[in-house]
């Protein structure tokens, strides 16, 4: 896959790149049962900070999987540090490198919406055991827009597709998922809360074109706030 | 507030991107890569054509050294943690 927002990610090593950051998947797992028996799968685990606080919190199966290798490095030297007995997969989410009914849980943080959904989606169901849940936090497309804009954002994200929250929610049923519940993350923004900025694990010269791609972020993120938003999906098979 | 205020400060914000305000007004914005007893090392944010307008000057307090762009912790004046949201 090429993406250079993605490898602006992990050149960078930002750690819980996703909306809401770890105090979100804190609160998301909360609501779960989660004991030393059950199996979870971190998929796009990027530098590895939610599977390093699934694994310390609740001493259960933790499997990372990412499909940038440097990522993984990252993801591994975090588990090294913390001494984690974390299982790491180098993988796409396209095509997982598992068999079938193998987990608990999936925990899709900001992972399918980079992805072609129509084969995460279905694969997804396969790895997950029969009663087994998909946690997804995605982005959603809020508003309409115009092709430019539209246009901007695919190609500056690479991701394939922008949806809206039904688009999203008729994907999972029709790739299987027979129960979505759909929320949306109300908790006002602590600015003061470390666990909500990212953590940096920088690679040794990061070529400016990066710094650039940083910066193009912070403006889009800007210009279109009213545009993009995100869900919490949970879905059950 | 005092040069141990920011050394603590700068510790705990070791990895993450913060703007530093320094006694002369200008801002850093970068993330925090070392802290020694009398300098924070960051790796600057944003385009190099704004080279100067981000403070990136060899005045008094500023260099670069191994760890990146360092700044004496008695010149600081500010410093906020960024909230860089990411998808």
């Amino acid at each position: 896959m090429n993406n250079n927002y993605l490898d602006c990610l992990a050149l960078f090593g930002v750690g819980g790149a996703h909306p809401g950051g770890l105090p979100l998947t804190k609160r998301i797992l909360s609501k779960e049962e989660i004991d030393e028996t059950k199996s979870i799968l971190d998929a796009g685990c990027g530098t590895g900070q939610t599977s390093a606080y699934i694994s310390k919190k609740y001493q259960c199966h933790v499997t990372s999987l990412d499909c940038n290798k440097m990522m993984l490095d990252k993801a591994r030297k975090r588990y090294l540090s913390l001494q984690l007995p974390i299982e790491v997969k180098h993988g796409s989410t396209e095509n997982l490198p598992f068999d079938k009914g193998l987990f608990d849980f999936i925990l899709s943080e900001s992972v399918i919406s980079f992805t072609d959904v129509s084969l995460t989606l279905p694969e997804f169901n396969r790895v997950l055991k029969p009663n087994g849940v998909l946690l997804a936090i995605e982005m959603v497309q809020e508003k309409p827009t115009t092709e430019g804009e539209r246009t901007t954002l695919i190609n500056f994200y690479g991701v394939p597709q922008l949806l809206t929250e039904s688009e999203w929610c008729n994907l999972f049923k029709k790739f299987g998922f027979k129960h979505v519940h759909v929320e949306e993350d109300m908790q006002p923004i602590d600015e003061m809360d470390l666990e909500l900025g990212a953590d940096f694990a920088l690679s040794e010269d990061i070529d400016g074109k990066y710094f650039e791609i940083l910066e193009k972020h912070e403006q889009l993120t800007e210009d279109y706030k009213e545009v993009l938003g995100f869900r919490i999906f949970r879905c059950c098979k | 507030m005092s040069v141990g205020h920011y050394h603590a400060l700068c510790r705990k914000y070791m990895g993450r991107a913060v703007e530093i305000r320094t006694r002369d007004g200008r801002r850093h914005r970068g993330i925090i890569k070392h802290v020694s007893r009398n300098r924070v090392y960051i790796q600057p944010l944003g385009r190099r054509r704004n080279l100067g307008g981000f403070g990136y000057g060899y005045g008094y307090g500023y260099g670069f050294g191994g760890f990146g762009y360092g700044l004496a912790l008695g010149t600081i004046v500010g410093l906020a943690l960024i909230p860089f949201f990411f998808w």
